[in-house]
């Protein structure tokens, strides 16, 4: 069974057409990469995926269900997660403080527990901040726990971040352009350390990425959108050839 | 140039003295406060009377500053006298020996034998003069108000306005029931139980009217699934219009006149157990990942809803739990005045409210405490001055917002030293014990 | 028939106090993205200017040292009280906004409630709690309209407030500053570019949004001749509420907004006991900002408090 299944996905915003007629298969194991140039409708697609929007037509179906539609709470409780293009952590907060939050919908106490503070919630905190802690550990960023992620620097953000995905123990995981606003170098490091996390956590990823190096080393299967219609899909080698893709990307990548 | 001033040797030394202050156990500090009491009940009036002040002063002789200029002398000698003396004292003498008692403590005893000290004392300083003991409850019940609002306003970073609409619905629903069930009234006839269960009846009228407040709450809360921010400002506006007008329309329940006849039920004890218990119930929530949520609402509201947090049900929890709880300080309210009207509620009360808590200082327990004593404070030294309050007050409001636009303790708690020093030992703990498996 | 006309009428001449009030609420929103919420307080302040400049100008014709006849005096009240008017929405901006431009929002809107309790408070502190009563500046006449019965204040009051609605256009669209003041509200950072000091747009939409208060306050003032400091938060909170259901920051919606406020609470008083205007009236605003959170005209914008 595949993981991830999308069929004739159409979103409209008021009458401009993000995203026309994509479809997708997903299947567990898969680092799935999606290019285009800017405004194809990539990240439109995640948030499709994620709940964020309800699209105009289609279906997306996760594991054998149809989650189109469903919130995105429901949808990232059933196993996908994802990070932002531009941070979205919560500022006023902790490292370690993001990252227990994520924990919310596996939080079996309810509000009696909340109010009363009972016995049950603290154990289930203290077992939440045990893991989360964990979690930060493997991630080599636990040394920036108790501090305010607003002060932390732009690598430890994105990690917190990964890591915070993390916490809802997805099964499919989402990198919206997991290198922006990174050197040669830390890309690298993001590649690497991306594979480590597939691996350890027994991942399904599918990214949006900008740098055709990173993705064509990091991807097994790429679609290339524009103007919100896929008009190529392959494996590396074949996009890297396409003519329309090169003709998409022309201007737009220098760096190929 | 900030940096400069605040090194000055006058800075550093007074920080130094602070942070001395800071060393004595807060247990010293009581025994201090409760000699203080001791003396004032015994040769408070005495020496008040040697002074030319007649009375004791009723809160500190905060209003004779500007009534009566000439006392300050009087004043202040009497302060330090009955107040000074006994606390830098016992400051000094048992600081040694309470910390040693302390480390004995677990800390919920810790904790749970600071409240009944700080009960006894508050009761017994404020047992010796009725205005004291209307000022302290008042003061309690706009802690317990400005908390709950706190929750939403600083928390989940909304601006609601409908805190004075909350009490209003709680202060109503709790005075109906009780004079209906325990008063001989005009309109209600005679009472429907025995009057003396009254005190016992209480506590659950107050439950009562805080969850029917709290189900009236689904009038914004409800709302606030789609709309943030300005719009949502506006519908909260528009509950406190409605509850006022509703009340006016209730004409059996006097309308604009108001309602009275509410039984005195609302001692000091009964305030100051529901106060704690408030903040108590309030500080478990917003402390755990259940009420933390309302944290990443506000930060990033659609990253929350994307890491699993079920946005519609925290803003729900938050919006009801403000109201339950505004709710209940209105009851008290209600049965410590022992009168409301609708215009007791009207948008004043609840801009005084907003006042308490932006001074005091968003996403702050502490700043939930400090706001309201700072604003009853000021309150009382510019008493005399009646109606020319309402220019100082928001003179000073305006200053405090322009100097800390996000309040005295904005973002902050402050840390009482011996419960630091267990939660530092605590983490400790758990880290060298996640070390060794 | 004639009933419903002439309640057409009143709910104009209500709807015409609540849109020029409300435009203030809208422009100033739409250029900082803040409710001033001492608006409704400088409408009140502004009545009383009205009042003081009203008295003195009857005054001095009665001493007759100003031959004028009674339109005129009308025509120079409005005027006056207008530019005295514009004066104290500068001021609020100055003291409540401009040193919290950076700050929270929420701290602006609390400074912005306490400065209309101070200027309720000193106005209530100067003048005493006694009401004042507004004179006449035009004695009041009725006219007979085929079936209805109408007041030469209606007529002025709706007139008015018609004429300063497109003497608003025309400045919004034809002048300089109302061209800054159109780019600022899509976007701050153009307005340096206009050659204009941000600061003056903002003084210049304030001090417009308070002489159209101003103008509320005379004509008000002439119609409900009882004053008291209090009035502002009665009728600048509808007003503001008025401003949101129209949309916010849309000075077409603030108009429209207002003139259906005043149409639902005419409609409210005529069909149902007088008490019971204010309850229904913020029940329905209530209802109709849950179903359409960004108000009939208000675009969706996702705008935070910035914490």
């Amino acid at each position: 069974m595949a993981l991830l299944e999308i069929e004739g996905l159409t979103h409209w915003f008021g009458g401009l057409r993000a995203v026309y007629n994509f479809h997708t298969r997903i299947e567990p194991g898969e680092i799935r990469g999606l290019i285009g140039p800017n405004g194809a409708g990539k990240t439109t697609i995640f948030n499709l995926v994620t709940g964020y929007y309800r699209p105009t037509e289609g279906r997306i179906v996760f594991l054998g269900r149809d989650i189109t539609g469903k919130r995105p709470n429901e949808i990232g409780k059933l196993g996908i997660s994802r990070t932002f293009q531009n941070l979205r952590l919560w500022t006023h907060l902790t490292a370690l403080e993001n990252i227990m939050l994520a924990y919310y919908g596996q939080i079996r106490y309810g509000l009696i527990g909340a109010f009363f503070n009972t016995r049950r919630r603290q154990e289930e905190e203290a077992r939440i901040e045990v893991e989360a802690m964990d979690l930060m550990r493997m991630l080599e960023i636990e040394t920036y726990a108790h501090r305010v992620v607003s002060g932390l620097p732009y690598g430890i953000q994105r990690k917190v971040e990964i890591a915070r995905a993390l916490a809802t123990k997805p099964k499919l995981l989402l990198l919206d352009e997991p290198t922006a606003g990174m050197s040669p170098a830390e890309m690298l490091e993001t590649m690497e350390f991306i594979q480590f996390v597939r691996e350890r956590f027994n991942l399904t990823i599918w990214l949006i990425e900008h740098r055709m190096k990173f993705v064509m080393n990091l991807c097994n299967w790429i679609q290339v959108l524009n103007f919100g219609e896929v008009i190529a899909e392959g494996p590396p080698d074949v996009i890297r050839d396409h003519p329309d893709v090169v003709r998409a990307y022309l201007g737009e990548m220098v760096e190929i | 140039m900030s940096i400069s001033v605040s090194s000055t040797p006058f800075r550093r030394s007074l920080r130094s003295k602070l942070q001395a202050l800071r060393d004595v156990p807060v247990g010293s500090w009581f025994l201090g406060a409760a000699l203080a009491v001791l003396l004032e009940w015994y040769i408070g009036p005495a020496l008040a009377y040697a002074l030319g002040l007649g009375q004791i002063p009723a809160i500190f002789g905060l209003s004779l500053i500007l009534k009566k200029p000439w006392l300050i002398p009087s004043v202040l000698l009497y302060l330090v006298l009955i107040y000074g003396l006994p606390l830098a004292v016992m400051a000094r003498l048992s600081a040694g020996l309470i910390r040693r008692l302390e480390a004995r403590l677990s800390t919920g005893v810790y904790v749970g034998l600071h409240l009944v000290l700080l009960f006894f004392l508050l009761w017994a300083w404020s047992s010796a003069d009725d205005y004291r003991l209307l000022v302290i409850r008042l003061l309690a019940i706009n802690i317990l108000a400005t908390m709950s609002l706190n929750i939403v306003n600083g928390w989940m970073g909304e601006f609601s306005v409908s805190v004075a609409g909350f009490m209003a619905v709680g202060a109503y629903v709790s005075s109906v029931l009780m004079v209906w069930g325990f008063v001989n009234d005009d309109v209600f006839g005679p009472p429907v139980f025995p009057p003396q269960l009254a005190p016992m009846a209480f506590p659950i009228v107050l439950v009562i009217a805080g969850a029917v407040t709290a189900f009236s709450a689904l009038a914004v809360a409800i709302p606030s699934f789609r709309t943030r921010g300005d719009y949502l400002a506006i519908i909260t506006l528009a509950y406190v219009f409605i509850v006022r007008s509703f009340f006016e329309n209730m004409e059996f329940i006097g309308g604009p006149r108001g309602f009275m006849n509410q039984p005195e039920v609302a001692g000091f004890p009964m305030v100051f157990f529901w106060t704690v218990f408030g903040i108590w119930v309030m500080r478990n929530y917003v402390t755990s990942i259940l009420g933390k949520a309302t944290n990443a609402v506000r930060d990033n509201e659609s990253a929350a809803e994307m890491m699993t947090i079920n946005t519609r049900a925290v803003k729900i929890t938050a919006f009801l739990t403000h109201a339950f709880w505004a709710g209940v300080a209105g009851g008290l309210y209600a049965h410590v005045i022992g009168y409301i009207n609708p215009a007791t509620f009207d948008i004043r009360r609840s801009a005084e409210i907003l006042g308490m808590l932006y001074l005091g200082g968003l996403n702050s327990i502490t700043g939930s405490l400090l706001g309201p004593v700072l604003f009853m404070f000021l309150s009382e030294v510019l008493r005399p001055f009646q109606l020319l309050k309402w220019l100082v007050i928001p003179v000073i409001l305006i200053y405090a917002m322009i100097r800390r636009p996000r309040g005295l303790m904005g973002f902050q708690e402050l840390r009482i030293p011996f419960l630091e020093r267990r939660r530092i030992a605590r983490e400790e703990e758990k880290l060298h014990g996640a070390a060794g498996d | 028939m004639s009933q419903i006309a002439q309640q057409v009428f009143n709910a104009l001449q209500l709807g015409s106090f609540y849109a020029l009030i409300a435009l203030g609420y809208s422009m100033v929103y739409s250029i900082l993205m803040l409710f001033n919420f001492a608006h409704g307080d400088v409408f009140m302040v502004a009545t009383y200017i009205g009042y003081f400049v009203a008295v003195g100008l009857l005054g001095l014709v009665a001493a007759s040292m100003l031959p004028l006849p009674s339109w005129a005096l009308f025509v120079l009240t409005l005027v006056l009280t207008m530019f005295l008017a514009s004066f104290v929405g500068i001021l609020v901006e100055l003291v409540a906004y401009r040193p919290l431009r950076d700050a929270p929002r929420a701290s602006a809107a609390i400074t912005g409630l306490m400065v209309g309790i101070f200027m309720e408070t000193g106005v209530l502190a100067l003048l005493g709690a006694s009401r004042k009563d507004f004179p006449a500046l035009i004695p009041p006449q009725t006219f007979q309209l085929g079936p209805i019965y109408v007041t030469n204040l209606k007529i002025l009051t709706l007139g008015m407030t018609l004429l300063l609605l497109v003497l608003l256009y025309l400045l919004i669209h034809h002048t300089k500053l109302g061209m800054a003041m159109r780019a600022m509200s899509f976007d701050y950072a153009v307005v340096p570019l206009l050659g204009i000091p941000m600061n003056t747009v903002i003084s210049f939409t304030f001090a417009l949004g308070s002489a159209l208060a101003g103008a509320a306050g005379i004509l008000y003032g002439m119609s409900y001749p009882v004053l008291d400091p209090y009035m502002g938060v009665i009728i600048g909170w509808k007003a503001f509420v008025a401003a949101i259901l129209g949309g916010r920051g849309s000075i077409f919606g603030a108009v429209v907004g207002g003139f259906m406020l005043g149409a639902i609470e005419i409609l409210v008083a005529a069909t149902m006991p007088s008490t019971m205007r204010d309850l229904i009236a913020y029940s329905i605003v209530l209802l109709i900002l849950t179903f359409r959170p960004y108000g009939l005209f208000g675009e969706e914008y996702s705008a935070r408090l910035r914490l």
